[in-house]
């Protein structure tokens, strides 16, 4: 079979991202609200969204902002938070094949925890450099495209349509994981296990910290009771 | 821009990008095991369930019982293999009638 060229590739990564659109805009404007009310510029939330996209990085940033945090322990809470993108980006290359470093570097830009979900639950021959880009290209789009919007017009979107819009990433997140659990008791029962040891240690410990215990340890137990069978089992859902 | 302000960014931008961008630089240079390679493809299964419990909880405080209807509305679509944009859709669409009515 004769493999997709790196254009098409890239428009499958594109289509692929299209979910992301309907939770990165409206978060992208509550940040740039949020940051607007901090007293930053039109100028200075952009451009934060432009060379970090990062999403809850940005709106804890501008809540400390507003306490009066120092620069150095938003920067510091920043990479507490990114932490968890290390797990993230060694899945995602693990799952790809080998290319060229300039590439890597560059792929490194788009590691979210959206691109992540959607990448690697994505069948096998899908799973391209060139397709990261594609996702990456939708989601750091829809990123920058709602922190404008949010810096210039705030209170554009009417209440019940923002609370509604709340879902968005974690039905995306449902709709990924789902269909890979209805074939198999045990990884289930761990996902639950994970969600249920996450919620507790959330309440007892930072929750950044909670989310990459709680996926390293659960997915360490996992190794010994859950048969993932051969790497076909890993089909995507899309 | 406020050189502060720039300064911030600058330094966020950093410790973003380079949690990001290492394990692409590292992977190709090292060798997993099975065991390891196993390890690596439960993660994307504990680390989404990680993220949706307990932060679907705190979408709406006031209103959980709205958005746990909507995650399950999501799910119900995701067992049925649809689309994860009919799960997105979906969640959306149902919310936003819930809202309607109270």
């Amino acid at each position: 079979m004769k493999a997709p060229t790196r254009k098409k590739q890239y428009l499958q990564g594109l289509r692929a991202g299209v979910p992301v659109i309907f939770g990165f805009v409206p978060v992208g404007i509550a940040y740039a609200i949020m940051a607007r009310r901090a007293g930053f510029s039109v100028l200075e939330t952009v451009y934060m969204s432009l060379s970090v996209f990062a999403g809850a990085s940005q709106m804890m940033a501008v809540g400390l902002y507003v306490q009066g945090a120092g620069i150095l322990a938003m920067i510091l809470a920043t990479f507490i938070i990114n932490l968890r993108h290390v797990i993230m980006g060694t899945c995602i290359m693990e799952k790809m094949p080998p290319t060229r470093p300039w590439m890597r570097w560059l792929l490194g830009f788009g590691v979210t925890d959206e691109a992540f979900a959607i990448f690697t639950t994505e069948k096998r021959e899908k799973r391209t450099p060139w397709y990261f880009l594609g996702l990456t290209a939708v989601t750091y789009a829809s990123w920058v495209a709602g922190s404008a919007v949010g810096a210039v017009v705030s209170d554009l979107l009417p209440d019940i349509l923002t609370a509604s819009l709340g879902i968005a990433l974690y039905a995306m997140f449902i709709g990924l994981l789902v269909p890979g659990l209805t074939r198999n008791g045990r990884l289930a029962l761990l996902v639950v296990f994970t969600a249920v040891v996450n919620t507790f240690l959330s309440r007892v410990m930072d929750s950044n910290w909670a989310l990459i215990v709680s996926t390293l340890a659960s997915a360490a137990l996992g190794v010994f009771f859950v048969d993932l069978g051969e790497e076909t089992e890993e089909e995507g859902t899309q | 821009m406020r050189i502060e302000i720039v300064l911030l960014i600058l330094g966020m931008t950093a410790v973003t990008y380079l949690p990001r961008a290492l394990p692409g630089v590292l992977v190709g240079k090292l060798k997993f095991g099975p065991r390891v390679k196993k390890f690596l493809r439960l993660i994307p299964y504990t680390a989404m369930a990680a993220l949706i419990f307990p932060g679907v909880l705190n979408v709406d405080p006031a209103n959980t019982w709205i958005v746990l209807i909507g995650a399950a509305v999501a799910a119900l679509l995701g067992v049925l293999r649809l689309p994860v944009m009919a799960s997105v859709l979906g969640a959306i669409g149902v919310n936003f009638l819930l809202y309607m009515l109270i």
